[in-house]
């Protein structure tokens, strides 16, 4: 069904993420789970297979890929496009049109199909997946978790024999991560075969037949499904990769040993304009100088909650208690600082030093102080030879970092994360969880917005977990070091 | 209240009549009532979205544009605080109704119907799906601008440390990156979906014109050839 016969591909440009004589057999209806580190590659396979690679993203390509017996490079995308259908990583950037219908007939009216067997198409997948209700909306009102239901139900309607999956999980809660394990179940059933590019394992546990792990663009092993299902947590960390069974969180009631410093939210009540999402916290007590995992489905109000600690709604009336002052939202400005989902979105200047020394706000300092100072800090966060490289040239990882040592730079007490660890793998994960701990030893209280189970277990103390906008559960983790 | 459901064809028409009417120079009474009358639509049609607020302010702006206008500059108006008024009345008379209706067009017109009414128009695919794509950036454009606009007060930047240049090059350079990205992002899962095929393209939405499409028309054009004759022929 897809054959790779020995291709070496290499982005132009760039020297990561490129894969090596790679040779594999994929046959129909099997269900493939490429895993690896960042960079490994397994993206680049599954491009190799939708056609992006070569016809997309440039590069230097050789032996061959045959999908169905076709030679992909020598068809084009859109004769490819009932075939292959492809789910991106970013629910963001992977919808054309801006309303739920349209994205699900967009493909369908692209190669041409009658818009009868179109309409006719997309109401029985809109009825076998059970989505009545998110048709007819705006993609931009919907959760991530929907968003990426919608971008499954638009494949749907092409119905192609080959889904390739790249990083599909990576924005998603456990109950969007449950609903898209259905869909792939279905798919399964259904005959098709599959190609998953991922980090996340767990749910994927019951359904790959057989799991490639590759290193440096090759493939280093490979485990067929009683193998899979076999491995311990042990095996999977000596691999490199995220468990394939999901650890139970352990936690006692919140002991409050509240004996020293705590920060305490009072009033904190929020709602959107729409009038049904926001939070309700009359009251909420917090220990100082620990890591404060938030959780909770998506739209629980996780992200308004932080949002609202770091001050950016005016409209919040709440009050935040920190060493007996009282902050209203202006002042939480001036001692919270948040470090983006996307990073991107706060970095500004043309060098890592200056990125970090526009933070420092003190004005009794010197230039060559505060350059001194940012270098301390850069040297903390393993950043020390980028210091003079441009933000955006830097990796995903290193551009988080430099955000974080702005965030040290503006002395805040308190720094709030959004999902640090979306789309990392292991290795990833961990050096976030050594940062959080780093700043909590230098004296920050560290709030973690997330739904990586593994993330919280490696490092949070403190675990809210939100329901609809309340705080329904508040609990201390139980550490093995502790 | 039911919303108002126009034909993306009358809204392009609609666009162009607005734009028309209140940027061309208008001097005689006559002129004046046309561009006035024509202006009311796109309030209307602020409210009909439900923007009530947006609507009164505008009117108000509006309002007192004119009345700056008439009573107060003239031509041989000079000084500096005569050159801002000057400016103010022209944004706010002459630009803001067109960018209020381009602001509803966006706002109301679904990708499926702009490509369908594109495509009953006969406008080549390579035109309608750069614009489409252009329609389908405005709303991410702005979600992104929120986020750098929070990083940017997040770090007391907002005024870009007192210099104006930084001031705005702190909030295009990350703008333009992530737009960049989703950009490329977003044609990469187009082309996978078949965007581009030599074939024709089908669409699953039916435009029909309606009764208001009809008086909507009907009153641009009238409005338009009054205008014109006003201007030109009289």
């Amino acid at each position: 069904m897809i054959e790779l016969n020995h291709v070496t591909f290499r982005y132009k440009g760039i020297s990561e993420g490129g894969v090596y004589d790679l040779s594999l057999k994929i046959r129909k209806g099997e269900v493939i789970l490429l895993c690896g580190a960042s960079g490994c590659g397994k993206t680049t396979a599954a491009r190799l297979i939708n056609g992006l690679i070569p016809h997309y993203y440039k590069g230097e390509l050789t032996g061959n890929v045959t999908v169905n017996g076709r030679d992909i490079a020598q068809t084009e995308l859109y004769d490819l496009a009932g075939v292959v259908g492809t789910v991106f990583q970013n629910p963001r950037s992977q919808f054309f049109a801006i309303d739920t219908d349209g994205e699900m007939t967009f493909g369908a009216e692209n190669i041409g199909m009658p818009p009868k067997e179109i309409l006719a198409r997309k109401n029985t997948v809109a009825s076998e997946m059970q989505i009545e209700k998110l048709l007819d909306r705006s993609i931009f009102g919907l959760s991530g978790g929907e968003k990426q239901i919608i971008a499954c139900a638009g494949i749907n309607v092409l119905s192609p024999d080959i889904i390739v999956l790249d990083e599909p999980s990576s924005n998603l809660d456990c109950e969007a991560i449950g609903k898209l394990r259905g869909i792939i179940a279905q798919w399964k059933s259904q005959g098709k075969t599959i190609v998953i590019a991922e980090h996340r394992l767990y749910f994927l546990r019951e359904l790959a037949d057989r799991m490639l792990i590759l290193e440096n663009g090759r493939i280093t092993k490979e485990l067929n499904a009683a193998e899979i299902q076999a491995l311990t947590a042990a095996d999977t960390e000596k691999l490199g990769i995220r468990p394939i069974t999901s650890p139970p969180i352990l936690y006692s009631p919140h002991n409050s040993d509240m004996k020293n410093d705590v920060l305490t939210l009072e009033n904190f009540r929020f709602t959107y304009k729409d009038g049904k999402h926001g939070i309700n916290i009359p009251k909420l007590e917090l220990p100082l100088n620990r890591i404060i995992a938030i959780t909770g489905h998506n739209g629980a109000g996780k992200s308004t909650l932080a949002r609202n600690i770091c001050g950016l709604e005016r409209k919040c009336k709440g009050i935040m208690k920190l060493n007996g002052k009282s902050l209203k939202a202006k002042d939480r400005l001036k001692c919270c600082y948040m470090i983006m989902q996307d990073v991107n979105h706060q970095l500004f200047t043309e060098s890592v030093r200056d990125e970090v020394m526009l933070s420092m706000t003190d004005k009794s300092l010197r230039e060559e102080q505060k350059a001194q100072k940012a270098d301390a800090i850069l040297a903390q966060l393993d950043l020390t030879e980028y210091a003079d490289k441009h933000p955006m040239a830097l990796s995903g990882g290193q551009k988080q970092r430099t955000a974080i040592a702005s965030g040290i730079a503006s002395s805040k007490p308190i720094l709030i994360f959004d999902e640090p660890t979306s789309g990392l793998d292991l290795a990833h994960m961990n050096q976030v969880a050594e940062q959080l701990k780093r700043l909590r030893d230098i004296g920050k209280t560290v709030f973690v917005v997330t739904h990586d189970t593994e993330l919280i277990l490696a490092c949070c103390d403190e675990m809210i977990r939100l329901e609809n906008g309340n705080v329904e559960e508040i609990c201390s983790l139980a550490h093995d070091e502790a | 209240m039911k919303a108002l459901k126009l034909d993306p064809r009358t809204k392009l028409f609609m666009i162009f009549a607005v734009s028309f009417i209140v940027m061309v120079n208008a001097v005689t009474p006559l002129e004046w009532a046309v561009r006035i009358a024509v202006t009311a639509i796109p309030i209307l049609l602020l409210a009909a979205e439900g923007r009530y607020i947006s609507a009164i302010r505008f009117t108000v702006c509006y309002g007192a544009a004119l009345a700056l206008m008439r009573f107060w500059l003239s031509a041989e108006s000079t000084g500096v605080l005569s050159a801002i008024l000057i400016g103010y009345c022209g944004i706010v008379v002459q630009f803001m109704p067109a960018m209020i209706m381009a602001w509803y067009v966006i706002r109301t017109t679904k990708i499926g119907e702009f490509m369908s009414a594109m495509q009953k128009m006969h406008i080549p695919d390579g035109i309608s799906i750069s614009l489409a794509v252009v329609m389908r950036f405005f709303p991410t454009i702005k979600e992104e601008y929120a986020y750098i606009n929070d990083a940017m007060r997040m770090r007391g930047i907002s005024f870009g440390g007192g210099r104006c240049t930084k001031m705005i090059e702190y909030r295009l350079v990350p703008l333009m990156f992530s737009c960049l990205n989703i950009g490329e992002e977003l044609s990469a899962a187009a082309v996978t979906r078949g965007l581009g095929a030599p074939v024709k393209r089908t669409s699953t939405v039916q435009l029909r014109l309606g009764a208001a499409d009809i008086a909507m028309t009907g009153f641009f054009a009238a409005s338009m050839m009054l205008f014109v004759f006003a201007k030109y022929i009289r």
